[in-house]
């Protein structure tokens, strides 16, 4: 289903949550409102599931990385993020029975997993889901997972993302194992599956070696949907030619549509329509009756943060310890490191607010790393994701609460009706996978589109 | 007054049995294999049976090679991943425990150190964590090598995985949570204990990134029957499965095991051994012997001849069907399986079957006992009685109906003899099995040393 903006055929638009613990804010476990050990209580996690189906969402996603921090422990026993969570395959696969339609989705990195491993949970994650299951493809970006994996550091930046071309491509041959009808079941034959449908994968690459077959049957959405982030020129080429979801950080729809734009004019190169894969701009909403009393929440959370916390979140974003700083006076300019060498957005604006003098306060209570939280009313908030909608800078949106369940219930009871009034978004599930929610095509299976080609080579036998 | 002693029963489901023939038997669903609500219904029927635990086999590759006979006998091709089969069982059942084979081999200790922590928190405390070696070259394969690495190599690397993994387990103190919104500390940051580990397989600087599970670790199975592996059994296992066929062969394995754990500073009771049972039943001796001659027949011969080929480790093709196996197509010695190998040949040399009736009759390991739900009764307590046994790892031929049949026939016929609990005593799986509790190594020291200051 779709309707018409500046002649484009937009579809309704996409959208996800990602869920952890109490909420996305660094203080919402303070908040009394929110289930204090949410981050390892299942229970808690399918509630928040069930919401979002209710609010007819298509994504249900769980953000990872494999490891805890293992310094600036005083800050990070106060803001438990990283410290305590399930593992996102076992948690999804439980919420899966739980749930009939959402979307499940989760990180799983290609620096720290083998391909084979990733390529069977996934693939169990969609036959146990009936066809909900989602990668989010990442390629890990920091040390401490790295030495959690016999490393002192992570790989440089480009042979992170290679490994993680190959190690893509070997999951995905890996789920085209089987074609789809393979599996005939005939008792009458005694033929369980018919083995001339089973394709053996011989890969020789820089990264990976396997010759061998997935222990299990295509799964229900042919393969799972397939998540990135990167925002790096290699990320974006890689998206572009892999990726069916990509979700994207700008924060004006100006930016977002420059993005936007770009990913997508990289797809024909590789043979792929731009509707095939939806971009999903990542926003924190805060939901008030009013303007203010959004902004008064808002604020209320940022004042709850600990100075350690915002000490320790500006020093790893200026990538500078700032640890000896008062926290009410101006951080003094020679702070400033020459460069950045790792995420250059939250460096500069970190870097500019010092310049104009601000207090370390006033800088950890209006940082937000790199995105930027809508506050408003129902109808503001329904007017901020139309605006990027329409104007062509999103397919959807990967949303973040501050505090949860409490911020995605507002968003479900208040916003969804309103975007469906609007015809912005479905009244219904019209379908049963994820790529079904998606406008996803199913991918075919590498070997059966092989087909037309043996019956010349039968033929020369 | 103690309570009696009782068994501990684990099942062993794998879609639709045990048997290579069962997906042909029309009363299982044959789509078994990948479908979670097959496996929903098995784990509530064995938790009304109050099985301690559900068992997921695995091992991480398809079979590539002779597939024409794969492909009629699926085991290995088509099947769930164990753990996150295992998760989405957690939420459906309540008190069965849920144990899953992870190879040490071909996965990194802080992978599955979260995978069975996270399923053990989901579950409220019943993961368990079956560790294994693997031992076949497809799954070699498909990690990137030509062969499995040696025995000794793998035991030593499994060794060195397992003392990471609980290393990484006992992060967090029990209590390092604390939830203090008054003083704004989540957890105590001295309540966490980063892992330092460099060894020859691994090196592990960090911390798991989950609190202390349920049963502070989850519970560790294992099954390797080779000296090094009753070695690791001894010092580092909670639950072992035999594999012997006989009561005598069953006594001494458990002896030996038990005997082992002394230098450990473990007691005997802190291991429970559960042999391997496949069981058929019927109303009467003769209809259990007619259910499995019924089974047997359905095997294909392609079938049957890889199974013994795969024993007796010759190449069997082209042979008469109706003749004895000749002589020079026998091997001199067993590479793999020694006392499989050894059973065949004596077979061959002193009955003379022919390659059909071989074939045909041929069952590996593992006893499969048929008769009345009174018969096997009696020969599980006969076993459990007279130290060959803590319990037993149910293994059915066809599924549902063999869990089924043991549920409405042996248990109740094992809870009326004392053998077997009436009811879950604990929430945990280490509580049902009767394990300890797992000391996490950080902790203030135990009892007894301020018993000794005092």
């Amino acid at each position: 289903m779709s309707f018409t903006v500046e002649n484009r055929a937009v579809s309704k638009m996409a959208l996800a949550v990602l869920v952890q613990g109490t909420g996305a804010h660094p203080a919402s476990w303070l908040q009394t409102e929110t289930v204090a050990d949410a981050s390892t209580d299942i229970d808690y996690y399918t509630r928040c599931a069930r919401l979002a189906e209710q609010g007819r969402f298509d994504l249900f996603f769980i953000a990872d990385t494999p490891a805890a921090r293992t310094e600036n422990l005083t800050a990070w026993s106060r803001f438990p993020m990283f410290m305590n969570v399930f593992e996102p395959v076992t948690l999804l696969a439980a919420v899966a029975a739980n749930t009939t339609h959402i979307g499940l989705g989760a990180t799983a990195s290609t620096s720290f997993y083998e391909p084979y491993n990733v390529a069977r949970l996934f693939a169990s994650l969609d036959h146990i889901s009936h066809g909900r299951a989602a990668w989010n493809v990442v390629t890990s970006a920091n040390d401490y997972a790295a030495r959690n994996f016999g490393l002192d550091k992570l790989p440089p930046h480009n042979e992170r993302y290679e490994r993680a071309y190959e190690f893509v491509q070997v999951v995905k041959a890996l789920w085209d194992t089987y074609e789809d009808d393979a599996f005939i079941l005939d008792r009458s034959s005694g033929l369980n599956f018919d083995p001339a449908k089973l394709h053996v994968l011989d890969h020789q690459g820089k990264f990976f070696k396997l010759h061998g077959a997935l222990n299990i049957r295509r799964s229900p959405q042919g393969q799972p949907v397939i998540i990135q982030a990167g925002a790096s020129d290699t990320g974006r080429e890689f998206a572009a030619e892999t990726a069916e979801v990509v979700f994207a950080s700008d924060t004006t729809v100006a930016k977002g549509r420059v993005f936007y734009d770009d990913l997508k004019g990289r797809m024909a190169k590789y043979g792929r329509e731009p509707d095939q894969l939806k971009v999903l701009a990542g926003v924190p909403v805060v939901i008030g009756e009013s303007a203010q009393e959004a902004e008064d929440k808002y604020q209320a959370l940022q004042s709850m943060i600990h100075p350690d916390v915002g000490r320790m979140r500006l020093s790893t974003d200026l990538e500078v310890d700032l640890s000896d700083l008062p926290v009410d006076e101006p951080v003094p300019l020679d702070r400033i490191p020459a460069k950045s060498n790792f995420h250059h957005t939250y460096f500069a604006q970190i870097a500019d607010m010092v310049r104009r003098g601000m207090t370390l306060r006033q800088i950890y209570m209006n940082y937000e790393r790199g995105t930027k939280t809508v506050r408003g009313t129902p109808i503001q908030v329904a007017d901020y994701m139309e605006e990027w909608i329409t104007g062509g800078a999103a397919d959807g949106f990967m949303l973040l609460f501050h505090t949860m369940p409490s911020g995605l219930r507002d968003f479900v009871q208040r916003v969804v009706p309103e975007l469906q009034r609007r015809g912005l978004m479905r009244t219904e599930y019209e379908a049963q996978t994820l790529r079904g929610h998606l406008g996803l095509h199913r991918p075919p299976n590498r070997y059966v589109q092989a087909a037309p080609a043996a019956p010349v080579a039968a033929a020369a036998e | 007054m103690t309570p009696a002693r009782q068994m501990s029963l684990g099942l062993l489901p794998e879609g639709t049995g045990v048997h290579p023939a069962s997906w042909l038997d029309p009363s299982t669903p044959a789509n078994a294999a990948v479908n979670i609500r097959h496996y929903v219904d098995i784990a509530r029927t064995a938790e009304r049976g109050k099985f301690d635990f559900i068992f997921i086999a695995d091992t991480p590759a398809a079979r590539t090679s002779n597939l024409q006979c794969w492909s009629r006998f699926p085991l290995f091709m088509n099947v769930l991943e164990p753990v996150s089969l295992l998760s989405a069982l957690a939420l459906q059942t309540t008190h069965l425990g849920l144990g899953g084979t992870a190879t040490t081999s071909f996965n990194e200790p802080y992978n599955v150190a979260r995978l069975f922590a996270s399923l053990d928190h989901i579950s409220g405390g019943r993961a368990a964590w079956n560790v294994v070696t693997s031992a076949n070259e497809y799954v070699a394969l498909n990690f990137g090598l030509e062969e499995l690495p040696p025995h000794t190599q793998r035991y030593e690397r499994a060794r060195e995985f397992l003392a990471v993994v609980e290393g990484l387990w006992d992060s967090y103190e029990d209590d390092a949570f604390v939830y203090d919104r008054r003083t704004g500390y989540y957890f105590d940051p001295a309540k966490l204990h980063v892992l330092d580990h460099h060894g020859p397989h691994f090196k592990v600087h960090g911390a798991l990134n989950i609190g202390r599970t349920p049963q502070g670790r989850p519970v560790v199975i294992q099954a390797g029957a080779s000296s090094a592996g009753r070695e690791l059994a001894a010092e580092t296992a909670d639950v072992v499965f035999g594999a012997d066929e006989s009561l005598e062969l069953a006594q001494g394995f458990y002896r030996d095991l038990k005997g082992r754990m002394a230098k450990y500073g473990r007691t005997p009771d802190q291991l429970k051994i559960l042999p391997a049972l496949r069981v058929v039943l019927g109303g009467s001796a003769q209809e259990a012997e007619d259910k499995y001659q019924t089974l047997q027949s359905l095997i294909h011969p392609d079938v049957a001849l890889q199974f013994l080929a795969g024993d007796l480790e010759a190449d069997l093709s082209g042979l008469d069907w109706d003749k004895p196996i000749p002589e020079e197509r026998i091997p001199a010695s067993a590479n793999l399986h020694k006392n499989f190998f050894d059973k065949i040949v004596t077979r061959i040399r002193t009955e003379r079957p022919t390659l059909r009736q071989l074939c045909m009759s041929y069952e590996r390991g593992n006893r499969t006992i048929k008769g009345t739900p009174m018969q096997v009764a009696d020969m599980m307590e006969e076993w459990f009685g007279n130290g060959a046994a803590d319990g037993f790892m149910l293994l059915f031929l066809t599924l549902p109906s063999g869990l089924d049949d043991f549920v409405a026939g042996v248990v109740p016929e094992l809870q009326r003899r004392g053998l077997f609990r009436q009811d879950y005593a604990g929430a945990t799986l280490r509580e049902n099995l009767g394990l300890g509790w797992p000391v996490n190594r950080h902790a203030a020291q135990p009892a007894p040393k301020r018993v000794a200051v005092g």
